[in-house]
């Protein structure tokens, strides 16, 4: 049951991304995909199973305020997260480029399905405008997560800085 | 029962994968039925707390912009209302003076106060008008309450009153009733009193004293003071009298200079 604790704060996080960090982190209305972060996040670092039931319930959670399109969300992110642990056994999870590459694909994919579940017009002018300045924008706060991870960043290094 | 748990064991991942599905398919399958419920559990547990964090935010930061409103509205009518009452009592000074009439053969001069100068209380005052409105030394300035004092020095657009509180200023007045006089001074020390009057003469407390005219300055009638204390000390040859100015010479406005036909 103690190994549950970080997912539901994990959990928590997507509940205050939903409820006002997005609005808060956006920038010209481009905004981080917490939701398809952290279940790639998951599904990279942890079990398979862990990925599944974690995408199942982020799925669940992110999309609470769309009840008729939330199974369909919850089905893309359990997917990706199924994809994501496949690719991670065949690619050098080593190199931070890769793990970057495979974000940002995931990403990528999520914010298109989102887009097509969403079924408004001009497509892509809003892939263009929203869906792939929030790829880079995910990708770059993905970045700063390994960077961290890996202790290429640390406070010390960022206080020394200063 | 040991083979049933094997088989599990073994498919342990398929078993994981065939329940996500099926919820998958549930959730995919009842949007109208399961969703609103699991809507309902996931905003109650993972959204609730923040949302109210961020209404508590929200309402705090309406709150705040509408009392910086408020207090500038505030100050906005504050201001105003000054003004109000500001005009309001100038309205009734003004009202007052409407049916002020002069002494016989003068004019009136209206004036305001610029200056006031004096230790404890107003001795004399610096007015806006000046030799250019026809101001002279030594003309009389009243006001709706009474004799204020006279001109002592005029330039072109300004001229200085000598007040009544001055002790170097004295007026020649009379009682109204017995029509005895004596001399208004003022000092200091004890405030208004009226000098030179006999022991034996006609004056009780409330009696009112008005200019005589004698001495040049000042015409006879303008009012001057009440008796306010009768003294009648024993051995000398003047009583002690206090008087009440007419004037209060702490809320001098509005000031009239009597100039006299001819001059």
């Amino acid at each position: 049951m103690i190994r549950l604790i970080p997912y539901l704060l994990y959990l928590w996080i997507v509940g205050m991304h939903q409820v006002f960090l997005s609005d808060v982190t956006s920038i010209y209305g481009v905004s981080i995909n917490l939701p398809a972060l952290m279940v790639l996040l998951v599904a990279i670092y942890k079990s398979e199973i862990t990925a599944l039931w974690f995408a199942f319930v982020v799925g669940a959670v992110a999309y609470a305020g769309l009840p008729q399109v939330m199974g369909w969300h919850v089905l893309i992110l359990v997917v990706l997260a199924m994809a994501v642990f496949h690719f991670r056994e065949r690619i050098n999870m080593e190199s931070l480029k890769a793990k970057l590459l495979l974000v940002a694909g995931g990403i990528v994919l999520d914010n298109i399905a989102v887009l097509v579940l969403s079924r408004s017009d001009g497509f892509l002018m809003l892939l263009l405008t929203k869906g792939l300045p929030g790829v880079v924008y995910t990708a770059l706060i993905a970045w700063l997560f390994f960077l961290f991870k890996e202790g290429r960043i640390t406070l010390s290094k960022i206080k020394a800085i200063f | 029962m040991n083979w049933f748990t094997n088989l599990f064991a073994r498919h342990w991942r398929n078993v994981h994968l065939t329940v996500i599905s099926l919820l998958t398919i549930i959730l995919i399958v009842g949007q109208s039925t399961v969703n609103p419920f699991l809507r309902q559990i996931t905003v109650g547990t993972f959204y609730a707390p923040f949302a109210t964090v961020k209404n508590a935010f929200l309402e705090y930061r309406s709150v705040a912009a509408e009392n910086r409103n408020l207090r500038e509205k505030l100050v906005e009518t504050s201001t105003t209302l000054a003004m109000y009452e500001e005009a309001a009592r100038e309205n009734v000074r003004l009202r007052s003076v409407l049916g002020f009439e002069p002494p016989a053969g003068y004019s009136l001069i209206p004036a305001e106060i610029v200056s006031v100068s004096g230790e404890y209380i107003p001795m004399s005052a610096v007015i806006n008008k000046g030799s250019s409105d026809s101001l002279r030394v030594d003309q009389p300035v009243i006001n709706q309450q009474g004799l204020i004092g006279r001109i002592s020095s005029v330039s072109a657009n300004n001229a200085v009153v000598q007040l009544l509180t001055d002790p170097s200023n004295r007026v020649a007045a009379r009682i109204a009733e017995s029509r005895e006089m004596g001399i208004i001074k003022y000092s200091a020390g004890s405030g208004m009193m009226l000098d030179n009057f006999p022991i034996g003469g006609d004056i009780k407390v409330g009696d009112l004293l008005l200019s005589s005219g004698l001495g040049g300055v000042y015409p006879s009638g303008l009012k001057v003071g009440t008796v306010e204390e009768v003294e009648l000390p024993e051995h000398e040859v003047f009583a002690k009298i206090m008087v009440t100015p007419a004037v209060n010479f702490y809320s001098i406005d509005e000031l009239f200079i009597l100039k006299e036909a001819g001059q």
